[in-house]
């Protein structure tokens, strides 16, 4: 199958260093951010909290917590946008009070003891500080590094390729936290019983590229793999057919090969979390599209996208649709009041003057471009047209829950049929 | 907005649509663009090359392709438009009704005085204007839009229309010799090449026979040499599909279409029918005799055959859906293609074929169903 290429438009975006963006004077934190069981607010109105302190978590196993961004009180709790589910869930709102105050339930641990840490804690600390995989998927990270006995790791892929276009967060944090990243890896490799480490990047990365050459070249068993890959290969399967060969079954766990991939934005979280006590409170964010200049951001979680657009001075009256993490797999919000998640990658403004709507939508002349074109091998007509009559049973004989989201369909088809959003939604 | 009404996405005027949020260049415009800009140049070919030739009754060949073309095109754009002022929810679909104008021109037969003035086809110039329109209104009406409702075209609309307007003609078109009694007489039977009937002149001196034939179509000069016959087949030729006039411009324009726009033109078609056009003919010549290099020509490079390969089989509303379903496409497209020609003796028996094969669509979209990544 051939990978077509996409333009990346991220010649700008990718020079721009990261910028720490101001906490916010009310910071809106949804609840349920992850993939897995929701949670319940610890907290009530009117309680205070510190900056760091888990303010929303569940007894479930496969869960995250949440901590407060910021020091204050908490004013309110409601429903807000949530752009990891497209619904409005549940969030809590907090009123910074300016102080700063630090929440210290979570105590650094010294680069010098990792070793001697058992594995356990790390992995306590991992679940502790909230930390799911942000290059999307939103799964907890401990679960990931959580493994059965009988199934030896070989490899620790880093996916540093950021293949949706316009993103360029996770390409400034490898340039510019490239020590902590070091750092994050040491964490996983230990606690995955000392892997290969497998970096993979594209060529066109040069910068980033160079910076993990240096930073890595001294540590032992890893390597670096750089390629002209596509979009497509950043996906974990993919990723590990390009690396290894083979293809894994969508049904096991990524383990069972004895791989474990996880993006460069999750491993500088890990290192945050082990050696300086932070929880996932704050990821980098690209803002771009149509604004002048492009920023990568470092902003607190539960920044609501109206301050940072009014920060910049984006006029709010021109902005026609405005897209979280990423224009191939993210969703566009009804509302610029919705907060940024752990999952917010990038902000994405189209401009009412730029903006044109996607293809018109005529009837499908069966071409099968989208056939030949998905990464996964699905027939995605075959299964869009399935679930347009209503017969799921035949979408689920043509694995319509095999799809990854990646969009690929919908950007080739010359009919402007919404075959990505319609399988998506079916996928479950 | 207020904090208190954020319970409910803000009526904001953003725009909310599902992912991807960008879109890949091609569209179905662009792609009707591209093969309206190929079958142009191939019209535009046809004319010159036949521009030099008058019909019987007097008309220019090349001129009338170029009259042929304009109301081919005329017709379908205009009922196009038409229908969508007239019918709410019909589709303008201008580009898509212009490439069909011209599949139409360019299927339609040309200059084959003897067969059109001995037996009443409308095969010149002024009659071929009126039934080139006929094809057109037919087909856009009734095989484009009135099958379009139906949720997908089921059968190749210029195909199915110029098959219906010849109807009247068919006990003409088929199964009847006489309309090569001229060649026979001379012992230069056309059927010759389609199959049992010209079976003894193929085998003495088959290549001159023919090409006295092909050649003798609006008193080209006489030669019937295998290269003037080659030639003819390969280079230029004074009969049949509009289209066929060059089956070299066709290949070169044909091959140009399926790189600019690749990965969206089922090639598979076109690479089996061919290959399966070659195989039939050495059989047909295994089992008849005959000078096999002839047979090979004729099959292969007959308008109706190389164009239809080109430009018809691998219209992708009427064919598969799997690479393994177009592969068996135009096996299939090709045995009926030779078998009609040989046994029916129907030239441009291919349209035949195409449209039996378009009804086996939905069956073969059930072959080479491939597994997903990892299964």
């Amino acid at each position: 199958m051939a990978l077509l290429k996409i333009k990346e438009h991220k010649d700008q975006a990718r020079k721009a260093p990261i910028e720490v963006f101001p906490d916010p004077k009310i910071a809106i934190v949804l609840t349920y951010q992850h993939a897995g069981a929701p949670n319940t607010p610890l907290v009530s109105v009117g309680d205070s909290v510190g900056i760091g302190q888990k303010i929303a978590d569940s007894k479930e196993k496969v869960n995250a917590s949440v901590h407060s961004p910021i020091s204050g009180k908490v004013v309110k709790l409601g429903d807000t946008y949530n752009s990891c589910y497209q619904e409005c869930s549940e969030a809590i709102y907090i009123e910074n009070d300016g102080k700063k105050l630090k929440d210290k339930t979570l105590t650094p641990i010294p680069v010098s003891e990792l070793e001697k840490t058992p594995n356990a804690v790390l992995i306590k600390r991992i679940r502790e500080a909230g930390i799911i995989g942000l290059g999307g998927a939103g799964f907890p990270t401990h679960i990931k590094l959580s493994l059965p006995p009988d199934f030896p790791i070989k490899h620790l892929v880093v996916n540093a390729m950021e293949g949706e276009p316009y993103d360029t967060a996770d390409e400034r944090l490898i340039i510019e936290k490239t020590s902590n990243l070091l750092n994050g890896v040491r964490v996983m490799r230990k606690i995955l019983g000392s892997p290969e480490v497998v970096i993979a990047t594209k060529s066109n990365k040069t910068e980033a590229l160079a910076k993990l050459t240096e930073v890595f070249s001294e540590e032992p068993n890893t390597k670096i793999v750089a390629g002209n890959f596509t979009y497509q290969q950043g996906d974990a399967a993919q990723l590990q057919k390009v690396l290894f060969g083979y293809e894994a079954n969508p049904d096991r766990r990524s383990y069972e090969r004895g791989t474990i991939v996880h993006n460069v934005a999750t491993i500088n979280a890990v290192a945050k979390a082990v050696f300086e006590g932070e929880p996932l409170i704050s990821r980098v964010t690209t803002l771009t599209g149509d604004i002048k200049e492009p920023k990568n951001l470092l902003v607190k979680i539960g920044t609501p996208i109206s301050d940072i657009l009014n920060h910049f001075e984006i006029d709010q009256s021109d902005i026609q649709k405005v897209v979280i993490g990423g224009v191939m797999m993210g969703t566009s919000v009804p509302t610029t009041e919705a907060p940024v998640t752990k999952r917010t990658s990038s902000i994405i403004v189209f401009s009412k003057s730029k903006y044109k709507p996607l293809k018109r939508r005529t009837t499908c002349i069966r071409c099968s471009r989208c056939i030949s074109a998905c990464p996964v091998r699905l027939h995605p007509v075959l299964i869009f047209n399935a679930i347009d009559k209503g017969n799921m049973e035949k979408a689920r004989r043509l694995y319509v829950k095999d799809c990854i989201a990646c969009g690929i369909c919908s950007y080739v088809c010359p009919s402007g049929i919404p075959l990505a959003g319609t399988i998506c939604a079916e996928r479950h | 907005m207020t904090k208190e009404s954020s319970n409910e996405p803000a009526s904001s005027d953003l725009i909310v649509e599902p992912a991807p949020h960008i879109t890949g260049p091609m569209t179905k415009d662009r792609l009707m663009l591209y093969t309206f800009v190929a079958l142009l140049i191939i019209t535009a070919v046809s004319a010159i090359l036949w521009a030099p030739v008058t019909t019987p009754s007097g008309w220019n060949l090349g001129l009338t392709v170029v009259i042929n073309a304009i109301i081919a095109v005329g017709v379908a754009v205009g009922i196009d438009a038409l229908l969508h002022k007239v019918v709410a929810d019909s589709q303008l679909n201008i580009m898509s009704a212009a490439v069909f104008g011209l599949i139409v021109t360019l299927s339609y037969s040309l200059g084959v005085p003897i067969m059109a003035t001995a037996e009443i086809l409308p095969l010149e110039a002024p009659d071929a204007f009126l039934y080139v329109a006929l094809i057109s209104l037919i087909g856009l009406v009734l095989f484009k839009k009135i099958q379009g409702l139906a949720g997908r075209k089921y059968v190749n609309p210029a195909a199915t229309a110029k098959l219906v307007v010849f109807l009247p003609f068919l006990s003409t078109m088929l199964l009847v010799k006489e309309h090569f009694a001229l060649f026979t007489e001379g012992g230069l039977g056309v059927p010759l090449l389609a199959g049992p009937i010209g079976n003894t002149v193929i085998n003495n001196n088959g290549v001159a026979s023919f090409a006295t034939y092909l050649q003798g179509c609006y008193n080209n000069p006489a030669s019937t040499t295998l290269a003037d016959l080659n030639w003819l087949m390969i280079v230029e030729k004074y009969h049949g599909w509009v289209g066929g006039a060059s089956s070299l411009a066709v290949i070169i324009v044909g091959l140009g279409l399926f790189i600019i726009a690749r990965k969206y033109i089922k090639w598979r078609i076109t690479l089996s029918y061919l290959v399966t056009v070659t195989v039939m003919a050495l059989l047909m010549t295994a089992i008849y005799g005959g000078d096999a290099e002839v047979r090979i020509l004729f099959e292969l490079f007959i308008g109706s055959s190389i164009f239809l390969a080109f430009f018809m089989a691998t219209d992708p509303a009427t064919t598969p859906l799997t690479g393994i379903g177009q592969l068996i496409f135009g096996v299939g497209l090709g045995v009926l293609t030779v078998l009609i020609q040989t046994y029916m003796n129907f030239f441009g028996g291919s349209l035949l074929a195409l449209i039996i094969m378009n009804l086996t669509v939905p069956l073969l979209d059930r072959v080479g169903i491939h597994k997903p990544f990892g299964r």
